[in-house]
């Protein structure tokens, strides 16, 4: 009898010993992975040439959506069952390619974060887009835009751009503008970079469309700095438009050199750098909120094209400086991080290649209203449509950048009329 | 070619070259008497730039004014990290060319620490004001004002550096010190106070010059490598520890590369790096170097 208790014992026991694993495992819903944040990882220019535009473009939005997210506990995720707050991890790579390659594949392959943002200028997302791609990451990227990166979307399909960029759709609603107001010549100043190589070839063409002769274009190396020179060359040629296609170092001289030795011509446009408030606060002092009215830029929107975009701009003007507003950029960034909220608590999970698919097949409603990619055929990268876009080119009047130029669709907003040609500078 | 097209790129030459000469004037006495290769001569220079921009946007000084501020200030900053830092190096040094070595890598540390500390302090942002952006007609050259009266300042502190040099007690000091310090110093001269005078006189060109600057160029904490660069082709150029071959050197530098941008902007830089090269080759002690 006690044998027989004592057999049935042992057998209880190993069979509760083989079956209480297995059940734990199959019989018993598992819990969910232990996760107390969404870490966002961004290689940026947190010094070096391209920190002003870092600082002044992606930074606030990022901040500003951190602010928010957080306050509200997180963005949920079904797979973890819970609200989960987001934590950037950012490492400087002081503008330099090289630099933001091994950070961007450090973060991926080391520090596997959940999340990529974007790097920072053309020529840094185009050498980022390859390596998100490779290991199977999104990236939607924020500032910079070129042909060569849309034309490369056919083979990246994690890559989504979503700045407009010189044929997509800014230079040819300028060339259209410039047309109707009958301009005849053009001068172009460009960096020796991926950004100035694709606009003055763009500017090119496009101008070639509408009649306007080229009368030279310059390409000048990103060091420099003494621009009096050219832009007397440039006031000798008396061109009606004058194109700056540089970054700020090059568009402030350009800009000061021109006032200083009265070089107007009908139409000045300058950019990356005339699309944000530090370019009027330069002036400012010396010649007084109108200082560079009249001058283009290529902007997007600003508080005039709809209540939300009013909205925007007043959040962000809480937490960064006037400078620091981006009229070309920040309506684009908005709805990027928008994207990626609504993608993640859709779809519940941050497993890249579910995320990908659904930005890839989904319209968002965002502050630009219906806003969707078109996919570069089957299994390609995203570009954020054309008619998203509310404007594309800006002009600088009575001291605040408004809307003077748009695409023929029913998105767009211009909030003022295109001044040609522009007002005189200002005197001191 | 027209007259006004001559005086253009030879007047705009010398602007250039003024700042040119001003900056390497500077490392010129750090590395020509001190020893020292500063690497972080840029900094100072970012530093002249970014305490005259402050001073003017903040409390509305005068930026001309702002040198008298700078000097003192970046005076004692570069006198101090002689008598500390490069007086311990030198005496732990077993030889001067150890001392070059190790003064070079611990030049590349203060880059580093002087750059960060700007970034905290300032950001990352570029900077810029507009003064004296007017114009002013030279024979029919067109010139801003601003410009002019930097290149104005640097020949004048340039020659009172030089008087100074000549005719004072410490500026006969500092010329046997670069000679030969060992000899300097049994003759009673107190060589490692000459030696960080020497020092901190080359880091207030180097605030002078950046406070010139920022009144024409935009400005940001990463700015100073560039100018170092350039301020080490002009030392090569006009010749190590000569005061008056900075000036040369500085304006042949401003003026080539004015001719060449005039040619062919996008050659500009390499142009600086060809003369470089070319001298190096032919003459590799500088156009006045002994």
């Amino acid at each position: 009898m006690t044998k027989k208790l004592l057999f049935g014992l042992i057998t209880i026991t190993l069979v509760a010993l083989v079956a209480v694993p297995l059940c734990s495992s199959s019989c018993v819903p598992a819990p969910a992975p232990a996760k107390d944040s969404i870490v966002i990882g961004a290689s940026r220019p947190l010094s070096g040439m391209n920190a002003m535009i870092g600082d002044a473009a992606f930074g606030p939005i990022m901040t500003m959506w951190e602010e928010e997210v957080n306050a509200a506990g997180g963005i949920y995720v079904a797979d973890y069952g819970k609200k989960l707050p987001i934590e950037y991890l950012i490492y400087d790579d002081a503008t330099d390619v090289g630099t933001m390659v091994r950070l961007t594949e450090k973060l991926i392959l080391e520090d596997k974060v959940d999340i990529l943002f974007s790097s920072c200028g053309t020529a840094f997302i185009s050498a980022q887009a390859p390596i998100a791609n490779k290991y199977g990451y999104v990236l939607l990227t924020a500032e910079g835009g070129a042909t060569i990166m849309r034309d490369a979307l056919y083979g990246l399909p994690y890559v989504f751009i979503s700045l407009p960029f010189s044929d997509h759709y800014q230079l040819p609603v300028f060339a259209d503008m410039l047309a109707a107001k009958g301009a005849k010549t053009a001068y172009i100043v460009s960096i020796a970079d991926l950004h100035g190589v694709e606009y003055s070839g763009v500017a090119a063409i496009e101008f070639a469309r509408v009649g306007i002769d080229l009368i030279a274009s310059v390409s000048v190396p990103e060091t420099q700095e003494d621009f009096s020179i050219i832009i007397k060359d440039a006031k000798a040629a008396n061109p009606d438009v004058f194109c700056v296609f540089g970054y700020p170092p090059q568009v402030l001289p350009c800009t000061a050199e021109s006032m200083a030795l009265g070089f107007n011509p009908k139409c000045f446009i300058a950019g990356p750098g005339a699309n944000f408030g530090f370019y009027q606060f330069t002036f400012i002092e010396a010649l007084g909120p109108n200082c560079v009215d009249g001058v283009l830029c290529f902007a997007a929107a600003n508080r005039a094209t709809s209540p939300e975009f009013a909205e925007l701009y007043d959040d962000l003007e809480a937490i960064v400086s006037p400078a620091m507003l981006d009229w070309w950029g920040h309506p684009y960034y908005a709805p990027l991080v928008q994207i990626w909220q609504e993608a993640i608590e859709e779809t519940g999970t941050l497993d890249q290649d579910i995320l990908r698919d659904y930005i890839a097949t989904h319209h968002f409603d965002t502050i630009l209203g219906d806003t969707y990619f078109e996919m570069s055929g089957e299994g390609g990268g995203g570009l954020l449509v054309k008619e998203t876009h509310p404007g594309e080119i800006g002009q600088w009047q009575n001291g605040v950048v408004e809307i003077v130029g748009g695409g023929p669709w029913s998105n767009t907003v211009i909030t003022a009329d295109f001044i040609y040609p522009k007002p005189p500078w200002p005197t001191p | 070619m027209d007259l006004v097209t001559i005086l253009d790129i030879a007047i705009g030459g010398l602007l250039m070259g003024g700042i040119y000469a001003l900056l390497a004037m500077g490392l010129s006495l750090q590395y020509g008497v001190a020893r020292v290769l500063n690497i972080a001569h840029g900094e100072f220079i970012m530093l002249g730039a970014f305490a005259t921009y402050t001073l003017y946007t903040a409390f509305g000084i005068n930026p001309l004014l702002t040198l008298a501020i700078v000097g003192p200030i970046i005076f004692i900053i570069g006198f101090l990290l002689h008598r500390t830092l490069f007086t311990r190096l030198r005496i732990s040094s077993p030889s001067p060319g150890a001392f070059e070595s190790r003064s070079l890598l611990a030049t590349f540390g203060i880059l580093f620490i002087i750059q960060n500390l700007a970034l905290i302090g300032w950001g990352a942002n570029l900077r810029a004001y507009s003064y004296l952006n007017f114009g002013v007609n030279l024979g029919g050259a067109i010139f801003t004002a601003n410009r002019l009266v930097s290149l104005g300042f640097a020949i004048g502190i340039g020659l009172a550096f030089y008087i100074f040099l000549v005719r004072t007690r410490m500026g006969k000091a500092i010329r046997a010190a670069a000679q030969d310090p060992a000899t300097a110093s049994l003759m009673g001269v107190n060589i490692n106070r000459v030696l960080a005078i020497c020092f901190g006189l080359g880091a207030v060109m180097a605030g002078f010059a950046g406070t010139l600057l920022s009144m024409r160029v935009p400005i940001n904490p990463a700015m100073g490598m560039n100018y170092t660069i350039i301020a080490i082709i002009v030392i090569v150029l006009g010749g190590l520890g000569s005061i008056p071959g900075s000036f040369i050197g500085g304006f042949i530098l401003g003026i080539i590369g004015t001719v060449v941008t005039y040619i062919e902007p996008s050659l500009s830089l390499a142009a600086y790096y060809f003369i470089f090269m070319l001298l190096l080759l032919v003459r590799p002690k500088g156009i006045l170097g002994k």
